[in-house]
């Protein structure tokens, strides 16, 4: 069975702060549209919170208290910064939700087609074990059939996707396991674009992939 | 006579919603006073959390309870107390301040996207009532303690060093099946039910 949520253990490596920018991503996209998991999420982070509270307190510096009011004082009344937060202009990007708009840098997406319906444009978040993309498939196109190289999550964004397994829509999160197969497509009505992060083995070094069962395959 | 239990409950609640009350007044108010009785309560915590995390020194470890005590003071006005307690609000704030210390120290660069963008919690359109946040929190604080020490050690790894799961078996020599299957017996423990549908699968891994 196909699950549409992230896993348990993804959600504590979220809650947890463990996860790297690309699979943070997916998780936090999926959160915009799942209340079960975001309430999940804020579960986890009470945990955090007991974990915090139950450590054995370890004293601060004295002056601490002090550099801090002072810091505060010369905060005066600067509004706290607006994060340099993205715009996006061109059409398809307008299509996305808020969230992933704000991901994307410059505001611009590289579309390169990769078969008659199916487009993928990178995304660069700044870490090397995890490439990030979007995937847009014309309505009622099939992307080739592929198999999975690495660890792949797919979150859908807008339309709906279908395979041999089901129909997806927007805000299913969805896991494949290096060696599956599938031959995505989309429905009639409308384009499907997803949001997609796959491990990046072939960065990866002899020594990780010993360490990482998961990476242990032979890349084609 | 309220029995032992039912007092430090009591005495529990009333804590809880004191330090609620305290973000609250440095949010609307500015109020210097509750900020510093945060602090006196806080960053000993904060500090021990800190050091915990893998390559953080006693000295950085105040420096990012410096960020995150500022971090508190700004952000105080956005905190609601039916979102979050004050402990985990505090928490997710010194997380984040590490994520963020972490990336720069590997060079990688968080003011691209920090950890407060990549977890977009500015807004939560359904806040989890307090009634039931209040039930969550007792029964994670009752149970966390009582976690089976193999359980509570992944815990530890995950929530103070930010290890994922894999680290976690790297660490403790472990199959990736045993760290899952693990984690979701301490999450049944504590009454957690996360993604359902998710839990329905066969458990991973058989050296329990």
């Amino acid at each position: 069975m196909i699950n549409r949520h992230p896993e348990s253990d993804l959600l504590v490596e979220y809650a947890s702060g463990s996860l790297s920018v690309a699979p943070c991503i997916s998780v936090t996209t999926h959160l915009q549209y799942c209340k079960q998991c975001r309430d999940s999420v804020e579960s986890l982070g009470e945990i955090g919170g007991e974990l915090l509270m139950t450590s054995e307190a370890a004293p601060v510096s004295e002056d601490l208290l002090d550099r801090i009011m002072q810091d505060l004082d010369s905060l005066g009344e600067e509004k706290p910064p607006v994060s340099a937060l993205r715009q996006c202009s061109d059409g398809i990007t307008k299509e996305l939700p808020e969230f992933v708009q704000r991901l994307l840098p410059g505001g611009r997406l590289n579309w390169r087609r990769l078969s008659p319906s199916l487009k993928v444009a990178p995304v660069s978040v700044g870490e090397e074990q995890h490439e990030l993309a979007l995937h847009r498939i014309d309505a009622g196109g099939k992307a080739p059939e592929h198999d999975h190289l690495g660890k792949e999550i797919t979150v859908v964004l807008t339309g709906s996707f279908s395979d041999e397994d089901g129909v997806y829509q927007p805000g299913d999160f969805l896991v494949r396991q290096q060696g599956d197969t599938h031959r995505p497509f989309a429905a009639r009505n409308q384009a499907c674009i997803c949001l997609s992060v796959l491990e990046a083995p072939i960065r990866l070094t002899g020594i990780k992939r010993v360490l990482n069962p998961f990476l242990s395959f032979t890349p084609s | 006579m309220m029995n032992i239990k039912r007092k430090a409950e009591f005495t529990l609640a009333i804590e809880a919603e004191n330090w609620n009350d305290c973000i609250d007044r440095v949010g609307r108010s500015q109020d210097k006073e509750a900020f510093r009785a945060l602090f006196k309560h806080f960053s000993p915590f904060l500090k021990a959390f800190l050091i915990k995390s893998g390559g953080v020194t006693p000295e950085n470890a105040e420096e990012l309870v410096q960020e995150t005590m500022i971090k508190v003071w700004r952000k105080a006005p956005s905190y609601s107390s039916s979102q979050a307690s004050a402990s985990t609000w505090i928490y997710t704030i010194a997380r984040n301040t590490r994520i963020d210390w972490l990336r720069k120290q590997n060079r990688q660069n968080p003011d691209l996207l920090n950890a407060e963008d990549l977890y977009d919690e500015r807004e939560n359109p359904t806040p989890l009532s307090s009634l039931s946040q209040i039930r969550t929190k007792k029964l994670i604080a009752e149970h966390l303690s009582q976690l089976p020490v193999e359980q509570s050690e992944v815990l530890q790894l995950m929530y103070f060093q930010g290890q994922s799961g894999q680290q976690v078996a790297n660490t403790l020599d472990l199959p990736l099946g045993t760290v899952k299957s693990r984690i979701r017996l301490a999450m049944n423990k504590m009454k957690l039910a996360l993604a359902p549908l998710g839990d329905l699968g066969v458990l991973e891994g058989k050296n329990l």
